[in-house]
């Protein structure tokens, strides 16, 4: 494990009322690192993304990506920061195309402000001709050019997942997180799927978090993984230590509990 | 369908779609919009007389008022019903300046100046001041768009045109000679003497089809361009779902802002020129509800988010009350009857939330 963390979570924690949903969770994810986050359901996993990405605030603890202190951040000033996300359940905006959904992102570094949009400047046409040749070789990288007039909502399921984590890489992140990427996938998807995983790590250069239930995809991929179970950090390490820790056994199978 | 997820070399697509480009393409519609009001407003009245004429004025201030709605409507998904609010204090605050100021720089009432004169002008700048204190009440009416969704939404910018309507109830009655205008003291001024519930008769009646319709290309380009642009976009990420528009950056407070500001800019525009127009006197009760609901369903009928929709909905629905006169009374029955097929039949609009030429391009494939 690298000594300096890009994504350096100590201790955060949320209470829904007299729910605590997570608690004292850290994390110390390095550049270019793919981590994993499981649990069974209702573990809080998602509870943990929407705390990373500023849907909810944690009560307590710290959260930086680098140097910027992302608590108490809006979401929208998190994903600026370098942190993307996709969604359990597929968000797509259904009725833009393929290729607005993926341009949507340059609006996060836009220098032209409503004057200059509504005027149709030289540096507005300049700046939205780079934001759709930039989207279309997004588009290119993961084969689906071709697809880019279409809406998002007439796509197969498999292109909506693709076109989710791709829309995720335009906002230029440091940081993606993966909501159960592998959810309603064939066996032959998922191998797929863990092989563009690393290689979007290698070519984008981002560190990974990643939730899933697919043990064989998570140990297969991950090089480390946090155990999450009611809320609660049962296990932290690589692959081999936590498939022999008897407290995760227990948790996923129902023994001792 | 196979979900592989390949990872080729990258091959950079060099093919942009065609645009034409230049400075000149940020001035031509509108100038093309600005020659064609021109050849309205000097042909038209020739050929239709002042009646048809009147009607097209009408359907031109509907016409901006559905298309600035479906700014926040359609495109940002917030469900306002205070449209007619915006139009009314901009009618209300053109009508101000163009009244009252006729009289502190030419020293009398009424009407100044020819096609293009000094009082066209003077019309024109109080229509664009109309526009920016609504675009102000749209301000403080968007705000509570951050927090509320939907219905509640709804009867929060509901209740801003009924204040409204009840406040310009309370204004003090026109002062109509120049001796009353003297002597008036401050307390005479505040609230402005805008004629209370009967309304603000005497507005000198500027309105013509020239500015009326360069005042149409005006909006209908600005909501064009802002539709096809990032900040457009990032107003339809908000409609289509608020929790992915923030995970990809967008700033959903600002938008929906943003998009009540410029809405109600125009809105306050064509309160200015509905206040300046041949036969109207506008009162408290064009803040209501009623107006209001005429322009939402303008954008249902037209599509949400459908610019050349919405602009024929605009068409069809002024159009058709005031050609089928005799049924003048039938009318909210056949709009609300109209509103309950499409929403059976094609809830999404007209258009939905494309635009006419797509379909046409669409048939010629």
């Amino acid at each position: 494990m690298s000594a300096t963390a890009l994504l350096h979570v100590q201790d955060i924690g949320i209470a829904f009322g007299g729910l605590k949903a997570v608690q004292h969770f850290s994390l110390r994810l390095p550049a270019g690192g793919l981590y994993g986050l499981i649990g069974p359901n209702g573990a809080g996993k998602t509870t943990v993304f929407n705390l990373l990405t500023g849907v909810y605030n944690p009560d307590s603890g710290s959260m930086r990506l680098a140097a910027t202190d992302l608590m108490g951040r809006k979401p929208h000033e998190i994903t600026a920061s370098g942190i993307a996300r996709t969604f359990q359940n597929i968000r797509l905006f259904p009725n833009l195309t393929v290729l607005d959904n993926v341009r949507l992102a340059g609006q996060l570094r836009s220098r032209v402000g409503l004057f200059g949009t509504l005027a149709r400047t030289a540096e507005y046409q300049h700046q939205e001709d780079d934001l759709t040749r930039k989207a279309l070789d997004l588009l290119s990288i993961f084969e689906m050019q071709d697809r880019a007039d279409e809406l998002a909502d007439s796509l197969s399921y498999g292109h909506q997942r693709r076109l989710e984590i791709l829309r995720a890489l335009a906002t230029d992140p440091r940081v993606l997180l993966l909501d159960e990427p592998a959810a309603g996938l064939n066996p032959q998807e998922k191998l797929a799927l863990a092989k563009s995983i690393r290689a979007i790590r290698d070519r984008f250069q981002v560190a990974v978090l990643l939730i899933e239930h697919d043990m064989g995809l998570v140990m297969d991929i991950c090089e480390r993984i946090t155990v999450l179970d009611h809320g609660v950090t049962i296990c932290e390490g690589p692959p081999k230590h936590v498939q022999n820790d008897p407290k995760v056994i227990a948790a996923y199978l129902g023994g001792g509990g | 369908m196979s979900v592989s997820h390949p990872m080729p070399a990258a091959s950079p697509i060099a093919a942009t779609p065609f645009r034409p480009t230049g400075p000149l393409m940020g001035v031509l519609p509108l100038a093309i919009g600005i020659v064609v009001a021109v050849l309205l407003h000097v042909i038209l009245p020739g050929f239709v007389g002042p009646y048809y004429s009147r009607i097209v004025i009408d359907i031109g201030i509907a016409i901006i008022l559905a298309v600035s709605l479906n700014i926040v409507n359609g495109m940002t998904g917030q469900f306002s019903i205070g449209h007619a609010g915006f139009m009314t204090v901009g009618g209300y605050t053109a009508g101000l300046i163009t009244y009252y100021g006729s009289y502190f720089i030419w020293g009398t009432l009424g009407k100044h100046g020819v096609f293009l004169g000094t009082g066209e002008w003077l019309f024109a700048a109080s229509c664009i001041v109309g526009g920016l204190v609504a675009a102000g009440a749209g301000y403080i009416v968007g705000l509570p768009s951050l927090r509320l969704r939907g219905d509640y939404l709804a009867i929060v910018t509901l209740g801003f045109g009924e204040i409204l309507r009840v406040v310009l109830q309370q204004t003090g009655k026109v002062l109509d000679d120049g001796a009353a205008i003297r002597a008036a003291g401050w307390s005479q001024w505040l609230p402005p003497p805008v004629g209370g519930a009967i309304g603000f008769d005497g507005i000198p009646k500027y309105t013509n089809l020239f500015w009326v319709y360069t005042f149409v290309t005006i909006t209908v380009v600005v909501a064009y361009r802002l539709k096809h642009s990032s900040l457009g976009r990032a107003m339809i990420s908000v409609r289509e779902d608020e929790i992915a528009a923030q995970a990809m950056g967008v700033n959903i407070a600002r938008q929906k802002v943003l998009a009540f500001v410029m809405a109600a800019f125009f809105a306050g525009v064509a309160g200015g020129l509905f206040a300046h127009e041949r036969g109207v006197i506008i009162s408290p009760k064009d803040a209501g509800f009623q107006r209001s609901f005429d322009y939402v369903i303008m954008t249902v009928l037209g599509g949400r988010g459908s610019i050349s929709g919405v602009t024929l909905a605009a068409i069809i629905l002024t159009a058709l009350p005031e050609l089928l006169r005799d049924f003048e009374q039938y009318r909210l029955i056949v709009f609300a009857l109209l509103l309950i097929v499409m929403m059976i039949v094609r809830p999404q609009g007209l258009f939905g939330i494309h635009e006419i030429w797509h379909f046409w391009r669409r048939r010629s494939r």
